[in-house]
């Protein structure tokens, strides 16, 4: 092979690749939409092949998350702090939106830290944060628990639906011949894991976000999957060292434990969620509110559960365009930019 | 909501960083990392800087490509 050694020659590999066929699941949701945003899609060669994985937060909170939420809010009374892409998100029953227009309070913020401080200046509110997300996110709702408890506050909770993606890894590993992994999420955990995997004969690569750092990161992984050997390359080393952030895991671990997490359209993952320790309890909306477990699950044609796992393209859905579109999303993958159906929808594709 | 963002820090004092992000300038978490000064960039995923980073990704590219394309 001649060697590559600038961005066209990444461009020139990607497109004229005729070995064996690769199929390369990209985790993260951000990954998709860059790669779509980039036009990277448009060239790279049909013996490629890329598979939007299971990596926006949103999309694999199930829809009886969002009910236990709307519950806070209308029959509990709180107020909702979340990030934005949750709130058209439908339950079974309403989505946020609809509890909002039925009077109850949905407030978006930044961060949980913002959350937090919002609670802090409202004392009459009993304020609930919606805790989503992955490694990333998780550090900051802890640091919201650490702050309440600092500020005496006994009006901030978290409704955790906080998620890990190593049991995602074990579990998707047989959809795809190595992943795409998000740079991020190993910036917290570093990059031990991923050696075990590959060890395992899981492959991968850890991929930035910008053009040359995705296309840098593709064609390791093409050359290497090609080659037929389990690997792990580090595509991203200028935030992802291999200790990840030690400050970061510890204080998840003092704060949070690990639980089963149910995945929308994957069902229950073993330990692969993260829920507030018992002497945290009071900080744990589930336990001071005594939600009740949300039973009724709404029936759709909905595909996001096999898109999530990379079954079929967005498109294949029967939904996907025509009664599933942003401004009147069926499935949470419509409704969060990073989900696949919303890339695919937003950047026309539709193959 | 899970996206990143690149940030150069302004100040910092007390866990708590001002940064620049493409222009607009907020308040963020920075007890993560010790060691922070004006000028660093740091990567912000929900309020919180979670990695000191460069803003240089031509380096790296070229340093990946060396180790396993060349």
């Amino acid at each position: 092979m001649t060697s590559i050694n600038s961005t066209a020659d990444m461009r020139n590999f990607l497109e004229t690749y005729d070995g064996p066929a690769v199929r390369i699941m990209e985790v993260c949701g951000t990954h998709t939409h860059e790669i779509f945003r980039q036009g990277i899609r448009r060239f790279l060669s049909p013996k490629i092949n890329l598979i939007s994985g299971p990596g926006c937060p949103v999309c694999v909170t199930p829809a009886a998350y969002i009910d236990e939420a709307v519950y806070l809010a209308l029959e509990k009374g709180c107020t909702l702090t979340t990030f934005g892409d949750l709130v058209r998100v439908p339950g079974n029953v309403k989505s946020l939106q609809q509890a909002r227009a039925e009077g109850g309070k949905v407030k978006i913020v930044y961060s949980p830290i913002d959350a937090e401080k919002y609670a802090k200046d409202h004392p009459e509110e009993q304020v609930v944060f919606l805790s989503v997300g992955f490694e990333t996110t998780t550090p900051s709702d802890v640091i919201a628990v650490k702050n309440a408890v600092r500020d005496g506050l006994d009006n901030f909770s978290l409704l955790t639906a906080n998620k890990t993606m190593p049991g995602a890894y074990e579990a998707m590993a047989s959809s795809t011949d190595a992943y795409l992994y998000p740079g991020h999420v190993h910036a917290i955990i570093g990059t031990k894991l991923c050696r075990d995997l590959a060890e395992r004969g899981v492959s991968g690569t850890i991929a930035g976000f910008t053009g040359d750092e995705l296309l840098a990161a593709l064609a390791v992984t093409v050359k290497n999957v090609s080659e037929g050997k389990p690997f792990f390359v580090n595509a991203y080393p200028r935030v992802v060292t291999d200790e990840g952030s030690p400050a970061a895991v510890a204080l998840v671990d003092k704060f949070m434990k690990p639980c089963d997490a149910e995945w929308r359209g994957i069902g229950v993952i073993p330990d692969s969620g993260v829920e507030l320790r018992d002497e945290y309890a009071a900080y744990d909306a589930r336990k001071k509110y005594s939600v009740p477990k949300m039973e009724f699950e709404r029936k759709t044609a909905c595909k996001c559960g096999i898109v999530l796992q990379g079954k079929i393209l967005p498109s294949e859905c029967p939904l996907f365009g025509k009664a599933c579109n942003p401004d009147h999303p069926v499935g949470a993958c419509m409704v969060s930019d990073e989900g696949a159906c919303s890339a695919f929808y937003m950047y026309g594709g539709q193959s | 909501m899970c996206v990143g963002l690149a940030a150069k820090i302004i100040s910092v004092k007390d866990g708590v960083a001002m940064v620049d992000c493409t222009g607009a300038k907020r308040e963020i978490s920075a007890e993560l990392l010790d060691d922070l000064e004006p000028g660093d960039y740091v990567m912000v995923h929900a309020g919180c800087a979670i990695a000191k980073i460069t803003d240089d990704d031509k380096s790296e590219t070229e340093k990946v490509l060396k180790e396993n394309l060349a």
